[in-house]
Parts: C-alpha cells; sequence; structure tokens
C-alpha cells in the first residue's frame, strides 16, 4: 500500500494528527458548560470566545487549506490575476469592522444562531430565511469538499494511498481521516475546531515563516525568482503565441494587464463581500464574547493576510525551484518535500491536512445550525427544545461531512471546484436581505426575495456561459459586463442585478401596501453588548430551556 | 418598530465619518490596480505590485487601529442615544477574564 513513502516525513505527519486528534475529543471539556445539549453551545462553543481565540478560530475559518494549496497554485499557474486573494483579504477587514458587531448584537439580543434566524426575525418571512438558509447550505457543502481536495492534494504527494481502481480502497486515507474529524466534531461541537485551530495556525505560521525565509535564499534569491519566472512565461507565451491568438489558451502573466485590473478589482471585491454572508464565518462572529471582540479582530485578523501572500509567492519560487508538477495544486507541496529535509516535510504535510480540519468542521457546524434552526425547527418541529435542536444539529453535521466526502471521492474534483465557484457567486445573492437589514428595514421582505431569485438565476446562468480552454461550461469566474468589453467577477454583476430588482421592487410592494410583516428587533438591540438585559440570557443557555 | 432610529446625536455621527474617512482608503486602494500595475521601484527584489499590495495590509491595520478607538467612542454615544446606558451594566462583562 504504502512503498515510496518517507518514513521520517510519515512518522512526524501521524504524530501531529494524532495529537489533534486527542485535542479534538479534549475540548469538549475545555471550557466546560453545565450542558453540551443547546446550540449555543455545541453549535457556538457557549459564545464566550475572546480575542485571542477567535484570532485563531476565525483564521482558521478564513485562511482554509484550500486557499493555502489553491492561491499559489494559480501564481504557479501563470494566472494574472490568481494574487487577487491579497487585496480581497484586506478590503473585507473594514466590511466586517463596520457590520458585523451589528448583527453580533442583535443576534445575542434575541438568541440567533445563524443569519437566516436574522432574517427570520427582522423580516418575519419564513420564506425569505430559507432561500437563505438553503442558499448558505449549497455554498457551503462545495467548500467543504474542496478542503477534502486539498487534504487529498497532499496525501498524493506524500504518496499515501492505494493503487486500486475502486474509490473507496484508494482514498482510505483520506476516509480514515474524516471518519476522525467528524467524531470529534460531533461530540465536542464548534470546541473542537477552536482548540485544534491553535496547533493548525501555530504550525502554519511556523511553515510558512521558514520557507519563504529559507528556501529563496537557497535557489537564489527574491530577485532571481522573479525574473526566472518572468522568462519562464515570457517562453511560454512565445512558444504558444498561436494557441494564446486561436483563445486555445491563457497568457501567462505575474501581473494583471490593463484589461484585467477590474476583473481583479471585483474579484477582490465580490470575495470580500461574499465572505461574511458564508455560514460558517457568521458562526465564527456569533462564537465571540463581546462586539469589540470583533472589532479587534478586524485589525488583528490581517496578520493572516501577510501569510497568505507570502504563501502565494511560493507558487513562483516552486518555478524558480525547477518544480515541475502536472496539477499545479500539487506545486507548493512538492516543492516541500523537494526543499525540506524529510521531518519538517513532515510538519508541512501535516499542517496543511489539519489545515483543512478546522475549516471543514466549522463549515458541517454552521451547515447543521441552519439545518436545525431553519428547516427543522421552522417547518418540521416548531417546539423543539434545546436539546432536541443540539442532538439535530450533531447528526446533520455528520451528514454534511459525508456527503461532502462521497462528493468528491465519486464524482469528480472538477465539480467540486464549479459548484465552489458558483458558491461564491450564490452566498452573495444573501447579502442584501442580511446586511441592509442590518441598518433598516426599508426593504421589502417580498422585494428581497425577488431580488434573490433574480441574482440567483441570472448568476448561475452567467456561470454556465463562461467557456475556457479546459471544459466547455463554469470555465472561470468573469464574465463581460453588459454593454462593455470590460471582464468582471459575475458574482458582482448579479448582485447588481438582485439590487436593483430589490429596490425597484420596494417601491412597487409599498405602493401596493403589500403585508410586510412584524419586525421582532427594535433599534436598540444594534447596540446590545454583552452584559446588558437580554444579552445575559444567551450567555447562560442552561437557564433558558424552552419547555 | 421599523427602520432603526436616527437619533444617535452629533458626537456619534462625526466620529462614524471619521470612521469612514479612516477605513476608506482601505477598501479603495487594494481595489484601484492601476495604481500599483508596475515593476519599479523594486524593494528587496520584490516588483512594486507585489510589495505595494503587502504594504496595503500593513496601511490598513494602521488605519483600523485609530478606526477601533473612534468606534468606540461612537458606540457608547449611539448607546445612550438608543436608551442604554453607555456601559454594560451587568457582572458577565469583565474584560480579559473568563466569561464565567
Amino acid at each position: 500500500m504504502i512503498d515510496d513513502v518517507n518514513g521520517v516525513a510519515f512518522g512526524i505527519f501521524i504524530f501531529l494528527f494524532l495529537v489533534v486528534t486527542v485535542l479534538g475529543f479534549a475540548a469538549a471539556r475545555w471550557r466546560r458548560a453545565k450542558s453540551m445539549a443547546s446550540l449555543d453551545e455545541w453549535g457556538l462553543g457557549g459564545r464566550g470566545f475572546g480575542t485571542f481565540i477567535a484570532w485563531f478560530l476565525i483564521g482558521g475559518d478564513i485562511y482554509t487549506a484550500y486557499t493555502f494549496i489553491a492561491v499559489p497554485a494559480t501564481l504557479y499557474a501563470g494566472s494574472a490575476v490568481g494574487f487577487f486573494a491579497v487585496p480581497y483579504t484586506i478590503v473585507v477587514y473594514p466590511l466586517i469592522f463596520l457590520f458585523l458587531p451589528r448583527l453580533w448584537s442583535v443576534s445575542h439580543r434575541h438568541g440567533y444562531v445563524t443569519p437566516a434566524d436574522f432574517v427570520q426575525g427582522r423580516y418575519d418571512s419564513r420564506a425569505l430565511a430559507l432561500v437563505v438558509a438553503l442558499t448558505g447550505i449549497l455554498a457551503t457543502m462545495p467548500y467543504i469538499a474542496l478542503q477534502l481536495v486539498g487534504m487529498q492534494v497532499v496525501l498524493e504527494v506524500m504518496g499515501v494511498g492505494t493503487d486500486s481502481d475502486n474509490w473507496f480502497v484508494k482514498d482510505l486515507p483520506l476516509f480514515i481521516a474524516f471518519v476522525v474529524l467528524a467524531a470529534y466534531t460531533y461530540s465536542s461541537g464548534l470546541r473542537a475546531p477552536a482548540l485544534i485551530a491553535f496547533v493548525k495556525d501555530t504550525l502554519i505560521y511556523i511553515v510558512i515563516l521558514v520557507a519563504v525565509f529559507y528556501i529563496p535564499g537557497q535557489i537564489g534569491g527574491w530577485d532571481h525568482i522573479f525574473s526566472t519566472v518572468g522568462d519562464s512565461f515570457a517562453s511560454f507565451n512565445s512558444e504558444n503565441a498561436d494557441a494564446i491568438a486561436a483563445g486555445e489558451a491563457a497568457p501567462k502573466a505575474t501581473m494583471p494587464p490593463e484589461a484585467l485590473h477590474w476583473a481583479y478589482g471585483s474579484l477582490a471585491l465580490g470575495s470580500a463581500l461574499a465572505l461574511f454572508m458564508y455560514p460558517h464565518s457568521v458562526t465564527g462572529v456569533l462564537s465571540t464574547r463581546s462586539r469589540s471582540v470583533i472589532r479587534r479582530n478586524a485589525a488583528l485578523l490581517p496578520a493572516y493576510s501577510f501569510l497568505l501572500g507570502l504563501l502565494a509567492l511560493l507558487g513562483f519560487v516552486a518555478i524558480a525551484a525547477g518544480v515541475k508538477v502536472e496539477n499545479p495544486q500539487q506545486s507548493v507541496p512538492q516543492l516541500f518535500e523537494e526543499q525540506f529535509s524529510p521531518w519538517f516535510a513532515g510538519v508541512a504535510f501535516a499542517a496543511i491536512v489539519i489545515g483543512a480540519l478546522v475549516p471543514a468542521a466549522i463549515m458541517s457546524i454552521a451547515a447543521a445550525n441552519l439545518w436545525t434552526r431553519n428547516i427543522y425547527r421552522a417547518f418540521i418541529n416548531r417546539n423543539a427544545t434545546h436539546a432536541q435542536e443540539a442532538a439535530q444539529s450533531k447528526v446533520a453535521s455528520l451528514l454534511v461531512k459525508f456527503g461532502a466526502l462521497i462528493f468528491v471521492l465519486a464524482l469528480s474534483k472538477s465539480f467540486a471546484i464549479n459548484l465552489q465557484l458558483l458558491g461564491g457567486v450564490w452566498i452573495l445573492q444573501t447579502l442584501p436581505a442580511i446586511v441592509i437589514g442590518l441598518y433598516t428595514r426599508w426593504m421589502h421582505r417580498w422585494a428581497l426575495f425577488a431580488g434573490w431569485a433574480v441574482g440567483m438565476a441570472w448568476g448561475t446562468w452567467l456561470a454556465y456561459g463562461v467557456a475556457s480552454p479546459a471544459q466547455d461550461h463554469f470555465g472561470g469566474p468573469l464574465v463581460n459586463f453588459p454593454g462593455t468589453e470590460t471582464k468582471v467577477y459575475i458574482a458582482l454583476v448579479a448582485f447588481l442585478a438582485n439590487l436593483v430588482v430589490a429596490i425597484v421592487l420596494t417601491f412597487v410592494f409599498r405602493a401596493m401596501h403589500l403585508a410586510e410583516g412584524v419586525d421582532q428587533t427594535r433599534g436598540q438591540d444594534y447596540y446590545a453588548d454583552a452584559g446588558d438585559p437580554g444579552v445575559e440570557d444567551e450567555l447562560e443557555p442552561t437557564e433558558a430551556v424552552r419547555p | 418598530m421599523s427602520d432603526v432610529p436616527d437619533g444617535a446625536g452629533p458626537s456619534s455621527t462625526r466620529r462614524w465619518a471619521l470612521v469612514y474617512v479612516l477605513l476608506t482608503p482601505a477598501v479603495v486602494l487594494p481595489l484601484w490596480v492601476s495604481l500599483y500595475d508596475r515593476e519599479d521601484p523594486t524593494f528587496l527584489g520584490f516588483p512594486f505590485y507585489y510589495w505595494f499590495q503587502f504594504a496595503l495590509i500593513v496601511i490598513a491595520v494602521s488605519l483600523t487601529v485609530p478606526a477601533y478607538l473612534l468606534a468606540k467612542g461612537a458606540d457608547r454615544a449611539d448607546r445612550q442615544a438608543h436608551g442604554l446606558p453607555p456601559e454594560p451594566t451587568g457582572q458577565q462583562m469583565q474584560e480579559g477574564g473568563e466569561p464565567r
């Protein structure tokens, strides 16, 4: 089963994986609550995480293993817009700074666990809350699947796996890793990824800092790296000039040409706006102790952006170091294997795989919370107790994870990547209902619903129509902005349509005096902080079990 | 109750305006690609395009810190304007300590 695996690297890898597994199960006892049988405890870790823990947890949530594999891969492959991940993770923090404290306050006042809970409370519309929840689940599933893709890439480079043609036997190591993950998420809830995130991020920081200071020195410095990459791309472009002219291959570049400036900026902005609509980000934010934890983290989390930028450049380092791989996603793991001594390569591989476990756990918890709160409790069992909710979420988290696993193993990887692309387009369509709702209730609930529907349908249609040299549909995230030749991110185009429809229909529905529903929230709810009346109750969930 | 009332008072409005002024460059500069789309001047071997984006991270952080301090005061004014005490009164909120 295992032939060309380096024993030392593999031994270190297994050791670190075991450490994390023990931590995952032990997490149930960490910051122990009177009872884990409520979503505030299982699904939000007791809503008591301070600045320090939140930094690790949210950092582990945003900067996933897939990011760490995929972003350098785009640079390795010479994609001119690949580096947009850096401006994206700069732009996102001022946005977080401004609107998430309001979401925190209103959610703590009313015991909201998911973004769809807020939409239900604010707009009194089960239909709108349902579509927000479904969009969240739909967008999260492929994201979990991609974490598996990231793990798979590392396992492949390590040489772990079998030659069997049977998909189940072939990916047995991945399967085992996932069963372990599922088991401790089930028992410890959000505490497990929060505790594991410490290990994950410490390892990732060490590995990346060593990589960016050590490897470039070995191969001739950054000057040399950038000039080698420039030469390599220039020779690729001249060798493939005919194919590029015919649109069968994409030219390689180290920075976006003039024509792609809007593409670069719109990808950064669209992704930043979408990020905090993802249920797992909201879960991370709602698990914090007070409003100011979020704002402090908006100033502290950019440390990860620095790391991400350095990591992205490892794609160039791999080119200069002469790493040759068919699948660009293997470039960075391969670079580690070639440049590091075996024991440190083992640490690096463990860091990436553990880096996949943390977000996969948080995402499955977030998706499970959506299922429980906005489908199970809203439509199936309207009088669910806290204990019943927690039980539902635990089972749902298992189903979500195994769904993602089957997805990656039995279906194709490119299908998961296409869906992830669509996920970004879809999740942005929930922004008007959530973010605008945090500031004003002027928007009509049915107008928001219609805007969502238009954005989803048009965004999907646009993405379907994008061809690339490799595939006929879902070939990339960019389309020409309607009426122009300028390429922009699909999600933003669909979002603008969504917004226009929502605004126009709000005027229409208001003129028709269509019922608006009753708003549960009050003005002061958006400013409440830990220690205010009503917020206290949420911090002691064991006393607030409904009959 | 429908819209969030806008009676936060002038001091909070002015503070929020300053917060927006501070945070706007952190959003606009990274998106303004033609500003940094060049090779020179290089720094430690990095083309301008790359090191400037790293510098933007530092710039964004150094704008967020004063924005945080301003927002703290603005929040206090907003809380009062919405019928809450300027600081939460409960026992839970003990800075730095464990919540329970």
